[in-house]
């Protein structure tokens, strides 16, 4: 009491003199910094990181970062150090304070950060709030891509495809010549290794070329699109978007056992023509449409490819977050062509996307939790569960009785243990725990908690009747582990659930410098009635922190592209999931979505002919290109949705162009000149094979591609030194041979080490969705193809192949070398180098530099 | 398309038939291209290390990043706490909830090593690096950084690129990226990792990101043949690949007639002779034993416990010289993460002395050396961990992470040296004065680069994408010299 007298007594003087020395009152010189600065975020309507500035008690007691205020010490006070910069993130966070404010600041504290009754003005309290809704800007939906394609007319110019007709007109537009059509050599190998990756056989190549039927082309194309090896091909495409890959990544690179199922699901997907809605349908939502398949489960393996960190995710939401943030970005760019996730911490700078479309969005995936998803009948899955529980039921009490063998040898160790370490640790594990300084509690406990003892260092020093009982006990828990069930297929899949209940998975681990947290809420982790299964909360996050909590989100989506008043959860009948992801699959693919069929038919163009209609596939906004042929993009857009979203549909109709059978080595210096980049298609583009290709080819040509498909990952031999430079996750050492020469989709994705062969070929990161991979020119690609043994030995197959189809006739050799590396007969001046070539040195040489071409290496 | 046009007319015209190629066989065969003048010279034409003017004059042309991996405990080496004697075996209070790795904080440590004044200003460096002491008037050291995050992985790629998560452009990348390269012979962002094994997160260190993977760092491993696939097997000699290779060019280029004006073509012609040149080149820039005995004894290459990274820090030294533009070097590898690592949870004592007498003399011989070669004012050194050590102890003898506070040093570009910039509070838990954010020194770096980076930016995911994110400032002390 006399201390707050006095107290008061100071602080009267203090104002008193206040214009001499400098003396802060906090009504007339810091309330309204706070007023300005502070209380929006911090005050009534919202107390971010959980900080109330409101009071000085509150402020005293502080939010998720610690106190703010250290009375008397402005340095060691959060709150200085944040507005003053010298702690991150500075504050307040839309601005920065006048130096003379945050030097005010400082003198306040110093002062003991004195504090009167000053209440925060009204409005400001719901500023904040207020703030998460902004209304779409007037005309944001008359941009281009925002706006529902329309059915143009097809140019009436004489073109038989319409695709041509509207090319025609741009090109006369430009004043540009179509070229004249390629040779049905080039042609041939272009479909082969565009619709299925591989070239033609020499059989193959002369079904096609021998056939002077009118409709021989189309017949090429349905050959092809029916081939197995489409999938393979044409599935890596969108696997690429998926993110896919076989490991979590991150430190430990966690093997994921089951991630296969997917890729596989893709490549049957792609073979079946399974109809893009219902494609994106099953990977959304698979486990909540009206028809939930084997399939459609294991789709949902799609919103899991995202890289993982090995910590449990209930007492990490924080990796939640971003996991959640990956899946809005590989929506966003990879099926809706729009950088959603820029909208994750303010609204987007360039596109009408808000930053609460994004947390609608998020709201609309946030009860999604990780399932291991059996792929057998229910019964047999309850049977093997059955099995499985009572084989540990009856290894339990074994382990438990080893337990009990060990426990006295182990604390018979334990002291030796303990001995090894410094003197003041001996000292705290001496003093009786009573009466141990809080210094030697903390050492002691680290001790105890921290310092084992091995079982091979209590079996060195067990008696023999001990050991032998145990080594019985072993033998026994190895025999009861032989009879477990053989695993059962398991899915990588998601469904709904509630993630603070999540159970440990393989190789989780408690967060760093946590135990276990245990909320205090009530739930289970998946759905079991009764009742309807209920979204755990997600809220709108400032700054996308999750500790500055805003409004609870509704599910939703990104307003500008949503037309008419689509619902935002579909449940399931049986309510076992919310039906929210129905709902966003529902909506993605509309026909009043007005960007999911023109990103997807500029994919498929792009894969075609090597640049979109837009050439920046995954950014239809603003800071997006263009769309260099608008009135086609949206013909067909509107032409794949009528086709029933079939890609082959597409496909057809883009491979029966002229423009896509134009010849690539057309060069007009006058078109040239005015249409460098050829954006206007009047010549073909010629592309480089992607790094998966090329492998899949060198094996294809040499002979010794194993055309097995589907089913687990396979492991090429990595050379010692590169597998050192990774060491966690698995690299299964298999040998160099048929086993793993397979097509490159089927090999181990591992994040934390991409296939060296791959990376060199331009191999995108495998964290990130990516729609169109970079091509690059270096001389380690020179170097990977004149030198790695892999490429050596493909080479020396292919020689063995020739050498052994034309025995000892050198000329045949190099003609079926060349039929089988590159579809044609040499030329003349070829085949005289060749035989040159072959008078000194082995066939290996030339089918090693056919393998180098870049006519090998390029579709044209 | 120029530049295409002079490649077909050097390939075709000169020596009538003689390609580039085959003259670079012949000065091969002479002995010649090893020489250093033809290794320096570089191939016309673009390729995606073509030397870039920098934003404005550069103070250094390269950078050698040597990376101690584990998490160097700061107050054992360059930032000595007199308290925590005074307060050992106290619990570290007034700091809020005490978060560490492996749990169960325990009570303050003090450095089990002595500290002594150096130099001119008097700087105190630990004794377990008594050759980097007598270098400290070369070094600024700052004691003031601090990092996200208490994981190795995610702290190395913080440390890399900026951001915690897989998936972005590292350091060397965006250097190489912003500036090319000075010697097209030789990879222009070059990693030699420790003999033990790579680092904690693997290649995604080194990775490009998402930019084109040509600017992804080039492993260099300490052996003749000092890329992977670098020479053919012995099965295929030298004459044999000499003749292949004549064969494919001859071969693409009647090719090349049918694609007139492609550059993309063009290029990949030109990269066969690129690869062909760095078949000579990369052995003869990394080859130590071109050194003489007294440099080789500088690097400690006369010792078992120097010689790995002492050979690494001569390769750098060589690489540098002969124009690579990026070094990135690390000492510690996986390996045993407890003893082949900086990462001391087990025994600080143990740990820190072992690593410091692996890698002081050749750091110092490195400083030594270049500034005696006069590259050092135009090379830029910096040294770090992927975070500091806790001044509490584990189990009395151990240290756990600590993002809060660590120390790094940078040295050569003209930077004022013998000087110590910003500090962590008295028990060294957290940086207090001038924190400094891995931003901040990412920022830095470029800008003793020569690049703005602000401006240094690369068009992905529909924005301009900068390695500082929206954040960076200039360390005013490094960068005012």
């Amino acid at each position: 009491m006399l201390l707050r007298t006095l107290w008061a007594a100071w602080l009267l003087a203090a104002c008193a003199a206040q214009a001499a020395d400098s003396r802060v009152s906090f009504s007339q010189d810091i309330a309204p910094i706070f007023q300005s600065s502070c209380w929006k975020c911090h005050g009534g309507a919202a107390q971010l990181s959980h900080l109330d500035l409101r009071s000085r008690e509150t402020a005293l007691k502080g939010g998720e970062r610690g106190p703010a205020l250290v009375p008397g010490n402005a340095d060691q006070s959060r709150m200085y150090r944040l507005v003053s910069g010298r702690e991150k993130p500075s504050m307040p966070l839309d601005g920065k304070l006048t130096p003379e404010q945050v030097q005010r600041i400082k003198t306040w504290i110093d002062e003991g950060a004195p504090w009167e009754n000053v209440a925060p003005a009204g409005a400001t309290g719901n500023a904040l709030a207020a703030s998460e809704d902004v209304p779409l800007p007037p005309g944001a939906r008359q941009y281009w891509a925002f706006r529902l394609p329309v059915r143009p007319a097809v140019p009436n110019n004489g073109a038989r495809n319409p695709i041509d007709a509207f090319l025609l007109e741009a090109m006369r537009a430009k004043g540009l010549k179509p070229g004249p059509p390629a040779d049905p050599q080039t042609l041939l190998r272009r479909a082969y290794l565009d619709l299925t990756g591989l070239p033609p056989t020499p059989a193959e190549a002369r079904q096609f070329l021998e056939d002077r039927s009118p409709d021989a082309w189309d017949k090429l194309i349905e050959r092809l699109l029916a081939s197995p090896h489409y999938g393979e091909r044409w599935g890596r495409h969108w696997l690429d978007v998926a993110r896919y890959a076989d490991s979590n990544g991150f430190e430990h690179d966690f093997d994921r056992p089951n991630a296969w199922r997917y890729r596989d699901y893709v490549i049957r997907s792609y073979n079946q023509d399974k109809p893009y809605d219902v494609f994106l349908r099953e990977q959304i939502a698979g486990d909540e449409i009206d028809r939930v398949t084997t399939d459609s489960l294991i789709a949902t393996g799609f919103l899991r490819c995202y890289a993982k960190v090995g910590f449990r995710e209930k007492d990490n939401p924080q990796y939640r977050y971003e996991y959640l943030d990956d899946m809005i970005a590989t929506i966003g760019r990879g099926v809706l062509g729009l950088t959603i996730q820029c909208a994750r911490c303010h609204n987007h700078k360039f596109d009408p996307i808000s930053q609460k479309d994004y947390y609608s969005l998020q709201a609309s995936l946030f009860g999604y939790v990780e399932v291991d998803e059996p792929l057998v009948p229910a019964d047999e899955a309850a049977a093997y569960q059955k099995q499985m529980t009572e084989i540990e039921g009856r290894i339990r009490p074994l382990k438990q009785r080893i337990r009990e063998i060990e426990e006295p040898y182990r604390q018979a160790l334990l002291p030796a243990k303990y001995k090894k370490f410094p003197a003041n640790v001996q000292e705290a594990l001496a003093t009786p725990e009573d009466k141990r300084t809080p210094g030697q509690v903390l050492l002691a406990n680290q001790i105890i908690r921290t310092v084992s003892v091995s079982p091979a260092e209590i079996e060195a020093v067990m008696q023999p009747a001990d050991r032998a009982e145990k080594k019985q006990l072993e033998e026994q828990i190895r025999g009861l582990e032989r009879q477990r069930p053989k695993p059962i297929p398991m899915a990588m899949a998601v469904t709904d659930g509630d993630y603070r209940f999540a159970p440990d998975g393989p190789g989780d681990e408690p967060a760093p410098g946590k135990g276990v947290k245990h909320e205090a809420i009530q739930g289970s982790f998946l759905w079991h009635g009764p009742g309807r299964y209920q979204a755990p909360p997600s809220y709108f996050l400032y700054r996308g922190d999750p500790e500055s909590r805003g409004s609870l989100m509704q599910p939703g989506f990104v307003k500008v592209i949503t037309y008419g008043d689509p619902p935002t959860a579909i449940p399931p009948a049986d309510g076992h999931t919310s039906g929210r992801r129905r709902a966003l699959a529902e909506w993605l693919t509309s026909s009043e979505n007005p960007l999911t069929a023109r990103v997807e038919v500029n994919r498929i163009w792009y894969h075609h002919f090597g640049r979109g209609l837009v050439a920046t596939l995954d950014n239809f906004g603003k800071m997006g290109d263009r769309p260099s042929h608008p009135e086609l993009l949206d013909w067909l857009a509107l032409e794949f949705m009528k086709r029933g979203w079939s890609i082959k549909e597409m496909q057809r109709l883009i491979m029966t162009s002229d423009a896509y059978r134009r010849s690539s080595q057309f060069a007009d210096a006058e078109d040239a000149a005015k249409d460098p980049e050829d954006v206007y298609l009047w010549r073909f583009r010629i592309q480089r094979l992607d790094a998966e290709t090329a492998r899949d080819n060198i094996l294809f040509v040499s002979g010794g591609l194993n055309q097995e498909m589907y089913g687990p990952p396979v492991f090429p031999p990595l050379q010692p030194e590169i597998l050192a430079s990774m060491n966690k996750g698995i690299w299964l050492r298999e040998p160099d041979g048929p086993a793993v020469w397979r097509r490159s989709v089927y090999v181990y994705r591992k994040r934390g080490l991409p296939f060296p062969f791959f990376e060199v070929f331009d191999l995108p990161d495998q964290n990130l969705t990516c729609s169109r991979r970079n091509v690059s020119t270096v001389p380690t690609q020179a170097l990977t193809l004149l030198n790695d043994d892999f490429v050596l030995q493909q080479a020396k197959l292919f020689a063995d192949r020739l050498a052994e189809a034309a025995p000892g006739d050198p000329n045949k050799q190099v003609d079926l070398a060349y039929e089988l590396a590159l579809n044609r007969r040499p030329a003349e001046a070829e085949r005289r180098a060749a035989a040159s070539f072959l008078a000194d040195h082995p066939l290996e040489g030339l089918t090693h530099v056919l393998l180098n071409l870049n006519e090998f290496l390029y579709m044209r | 398309m120029k530049y295409f046009r002079s490649r077909r007319e050097f390939l075709f015209e000169a020596g009538g038939g003689l390609s580039g190629l085959a003259l670079a066989q012949l000065l091969a065969q002479d002995g010649l291209l090893a020489a250093e003048g033809a290794c320096a010279a570089n191939p016309t034409g673009p390729t995606p290390f073509t030397p870039k003017a920098p934003h404005f004059p550069a103070r250094a042309k390269a950078v050698i990043s040597l990376f101690m991996s584990g998490g160097v405990s700061h107050v054992d080496t360059f930032d000595p706490k007199p308290a925590l004697h005074k307060y050992a075996g106290q619990p570290l209070t007034g700091k809020g909830e005490i978060i560490v790795r492996q749990g169960n904080p325990g009570p303050l440590m003090p450095s089990p090593f002595t500290f002594q004044r150096h130099g001119e200003n008097g700087i105190e460096v630990s004794e377990i690096f008594p050759h980097l002491a007598g270098k400290v008037d070369e070094l600024a050291i700052l004691r003031s950084v601090y990092g996200k995050s208490n994981d190795h992985v995610q702290a190395h790629y913080e440390l890399a690129t900026g951001v915690i998560r897989m998936g972005y452009p590292s350091v060397g990348s965006w250097v190489t990226y912003g500036l090319g390269s000075e010697n097209q012979n030789l990879p222009a962002f070059v990693v030699i990792y420790d003999a033990h094994g790579g680092p904690f997160g693997g290649p995604a260190n080194w990775s490009a990101g998402f930019m084109p993977a040509a600017y992804q760092g080039t492993v260099f491993r300490a052996s003749d043949v000092p890329i992977v696939d670098l020479k053919p097997p012995a099965s295929v000699t030298p004459a044999e690949q000499r003749a292949r290779l004549d064969l494919l060019n001859k071969l693409n280029e009647m090719d090349a007639r049918k694609y007139p004006g492609n550059s993309e073509l063009a290029a990949r012609i030109s990269s066969y002779e690129l690869a062909y040149r760095m078949q000579g080149c990369a052995p003869e820039a990394v080859d130590v034993n071109r050194e003489s005995a007294a440099t080789r004894k500088l690097y400690g290459l006369d010792s078992p416990i120097t010689e790995p990274f002492g050979r690494q820090c001569l390769m750098a030294r060589r690489l540098v010289e002969r124009g690579v533009r990026f070094v990135q070097l690390y000492h510690g590898g996986l390996g045993d993460q407890n003893t082949d690592t900086w990462d001391a949870h087990t025994n600080v004592k143990e740990n820190h002395s072992r690593h410091a007498a692996e890698s002081d003399k050749p750091i110092a011989a490195l400083l030594t050396d270049l500034k005696a070669r006069g590259l050092l004012d135009t090379t830029l050194v910096v040294w770090q961990g992927e975070f500091g050590r806790m001044p509490i102890s584990q189990r009395g003898v151990g240290r756990d992470h600590n993002p809060g506070a660590m120390s790094i040093w940078m040295a050569g570009a003209r930077i004022q040296g013998g000087q110590v910039i910003g500090a962590s509070d008295e028990f060294g838990y957290k940086a207090e004065q001038q924190p400094i954010s891995i931003h901040d020194l990412h920022a830095t770096i470029l800008h003793l680069l020569g690049m703005d980076h602000t401006r240094l930016t690369y068009f992905f995911q529909g924005r301009q994408m900068r390695l500082t994110d929206v954040y960076g400032e200039l360390i005013p002390q490094i960068t005012n010299a």
